[in-house]
């Protein structure tokens, strides 16, 4: 499904990805962890394509197909989605006519007919009551005056509207209460499927109690340090990640917190 | 030294003969006085940004033929009078017979009413500040002189189109007075729009005369093509506790210039002022406004939002004078500004002049550009770029869009400026 190869990223002349590797098949699921600043969230925007990063070395092929070549557009209509770590706020624009929008434009790329605002209507109030959205935010400005859950469920509902081949899930978990991170956990374990991947980045190990990943990765100064199994998130709560040989004073501190 | 530029003589010999004789005799003295007329340059403090975009050849000063094709209006529901090159066309017109309610074009006023619109005619207009109106003064052929007696209200809006057949180069001069009672109400729709290739210039002048009580709603939209160079005039006053709304939405050209100067002349008067702008390629529109708190505990609202595309140039002046009397005035005025390219300019000036010392006066102005992260987001999710940059764009000046009253003009701006983005966001 996914491969990424000696991938190497910069922003503003500075390097932060140093050569990554990762190779994520259909039906798996992988987490990425690791401290600040490693550049878990540079990955995860360098693969949705954004324009911040520049990819210097390295390659990104999603079923065979390079994603460097294509547009963040067409990266989405292939496929790709990233649930953002901070969802923008878009006043002016209701939810209802960006996620219209966003299904049509996916649907007119597959070749299938673009659905009617009445029949959108319908299968978008299916999905909110997935994630337990209120309708009534469909009518409202994308993101606008949403609570930090409320942008993390839009971002799943998107997902589950969308049905990405690849989900790169970039901190849903952060700002999350506990009840919010049970309804997100389910929706993203309703997105697994023996056709889809999905890479979940997170600081923290606590989603992972909820999703359990097949493959944990630890991500530290731009290079996966470490791989291995979903033991290895529970060995990194106990231990944080200093017998890695990396420091995170933050992960350390709060690794008791789930 | 070269001495100034003045108003060539050939726009001074005005057509329409069957006008009354007062409105001709009013016109005659008008012209008089625009005999050596100096035209504004770059040193008219009010006209820096267009005067080199005004271009008054002397085949503009001919009167445009009242016949021609029939330009492609809204089609929209209401009452609906036609006017081609300033001239009322009575055949394709529809408008009511109510109770109350007076509807005449110049052409057919008897004497006795002529002379009582010519003394009325002008006076809501600072024709200092206004240079351009008074060449309509001079040269207007026909108009629409609409009366509300006390506490009559215009069931549905009344469409007034004004298009201009270009078929060949010339002049129109559309002219509306609205003289509305005590407490009467109305909604107005003024949609300008043109047909033909011909350099053309359209002046107009639009006067609305509020007394106590009268809620007036005036839209306008600017739709005309590339070879119009559009001026405007809008002047209104209004007694107290009167309302009037404005909704300007225009599409730029080779020059669109409109001014907008409101009154508040009795206690209690209202008015709020929305208006759209957007531009691109090489147009140029210049909105003017003032609004002249003369009244004690009146309130104006004004939001204008101008968007500017490619190397278009777009310039909003939004004066607010509060007069010595003037206590307990509220006066609120909002210009945001988005530029579409590094190519593009905007020029915004709020102007405010308080004399009294209780007041509530607030402004602000800003000039930005698209959101980078927004725009990364909507591409994210698959949707393209064009039609990101639309959505966006829209989103700008969705919350006036949605003001406009009347649902079918409000859809039909919607769809204009849809396809205007789209067109200006092709490169995309």
């Amino acid at each position: 499904m996914l491969s990424i190869k000696n991938l190497h990223a910069s922003v503003g002349g500075e390097e932060i990805l140093k050569g990554i590797n990762l190779e994520i098949k259909a039906g798996e699921v992988h987490a990425i962890m690791g401290p600040n600043g490693s550049g878990k969230s540079t990955l995860s925007q360098v693969l949705a394509g954004s324009e911040t990063f520049e990819v210097t070395e390295g390659e990104i092929t999603l079923n065979g197909e390079n994603l460097l070549e294509l547009e963040t557009e067409e990266r989405a209509r292939e496929g790709v989605f990233l649930a953002f770590q901070y969802p923008v706020e878009i006043p002016g624009v209701s939810n209802l006519q960006f996620l219209r929008t966003a299904v049509n434009a996916m649907r007119l790329h597959r070749g299938e007919p673009e659905m009617n605002a009445a029949e959108f209507m319908k299968h978008a109030k299916e999905v909110s009551k997935q994630v337990d959205l209120d309708p009534a935010f469909l009518k409202r400005g994308v993101n606008e005056g949403f609570s930090g859950g409320e942008k993390k469920r839009n971002e799943i509902m998107q997902a589950l509207l969308l049905q990405p081949k690849l989900a790169i899930l970039d901190e849903t978990d952060s700002g999350l209460d506990i009840d919010a991170l049970h309804v997100v956990s389910d929706g993203v374990n309703a997105l697994r499927a023996e056709d889809r991947a999905i890479l979940m980045v997170t600081h923290y190990q606590r989603l992972l109690n909820h999703i359990v990943p097949d493959y944990v990765h630890v991500l530290a100064g731009g290079k996966i340090v470490k791989s291995g199994g979903r033991e290895l998130a529970h060995e990194l709560e106990e231990r944080g990640y200093g017998w890695l040989g990396v420091k995170d004073e933050e992960a350390t501190a709060s690794s008791s917190v789930t | 030294m070269k001495s100034a530029p003045t108003l060539s003589s050939a726009f001074l010999q005005p057509a329409g003969e069957f006008l009354p004789g007062p409105l001709l005799e009013l016109r005659k003295q008008r012209g008089t006085a625009l005999v050596d007329m100096p035209l504004p340059t770059r040193k008219t403090e009010n006209w820096k940004y267009s005067s080199r975009h005004l271009k008054l050849s002397d085949e503009l000063a001919a009167s445009l033929p009242s016949s021609g094709k029939e330009g492609s209006s809204l089609a929209l529901p209401g009452y609906r009078v036609i006017f081609r090159n300033g001239v009322m066309v009575p055949e394709a017109s529809d408008f009511p017979d109510m109770n109350g309610i007076r509807i005449q074009r110049f052409c057919d006023l008897d004497d006795q009413e002529a002379a009582a619109l010519a003394e009325r005619l002008d006076n809501t207009l600072d024709s200092h500040a206004v240079q351009m109106a008074r060449l309509n003064s001079a040269r207007f052929e026909d108009g629409l002189l609409i009366q509300l007696d006390k506490e009559a209200v215009l069931d549905q809006p009344l469409f007034i189109v004004h298009e201009v057949t270009a078929s060949s180069a010339g002049s129109a001069y559309p002219r509306i007075y609205v003289d509305a009672a005590r407490h009467s109400q109305m909604t107005l729709v003024e949609e300008y729009i043109s047909s033909g290739n011909e350099p053309v210039l359209v002046n107009t002048v639009t006067e609305f005369v509020l007394a106590e009580g009268a809620q007036v709603t005036d839209v306008r939209l600017t739709l005309e093509g590339e070879n119009v160079q559009h001026i405007g005039a809008t002047g209104v006053r209004q007694a107290a506790t009167s309302r009037f709304e404005s909704h300007c939405v225009g599409f730029g050209g080779p020059l669109r210039r409109h001014d907008l100067q409101v009154r508040l002349e009795g206690e209690g008067a209202e008015c709020k002022l929305n208006g759209v702008v957007v531009t691109q390629g090489k147009q140029h529109y210049d909105n003017h406004t003032s609004i002249e708190h003369v009244a004690a505990h009146c309130d104006s609202e004004e939001t204008y939002r101008n968007i500017a595309a490619d190397e278009s140039h777009a310039i909003f002046n939004g004066r607010i004078h509060i007069h010595q009397d003037a206590q307990k005035s509220n006066a609120n005025m909002s210009n945001k500004n988005l530029l579409l390219s590094t190519g593009a300019e905007i020029d915004t000036k709020p102007e405010l002049e308080i004399y009294a010392d209780d007041v509530k006066c607030a402004h602000g102005a800003t000039i930005g550009q698209l959101d980078k992260t927004s725009l990364f987001y909507l591409v994210s999710r698959g949707i393209g770029r064009r039609e990101a940059n639309t959505l966006l764009t829209m989103a700008f000046i969705n919350e006036l869009v949605e003001q406009v009253p009347v649902e079918a003009v409000r859809d039909a701006v919607q769809l204009r400026l849809n396809d205007f983005f789209n067109q200006a966001f092709q490169e995309i």
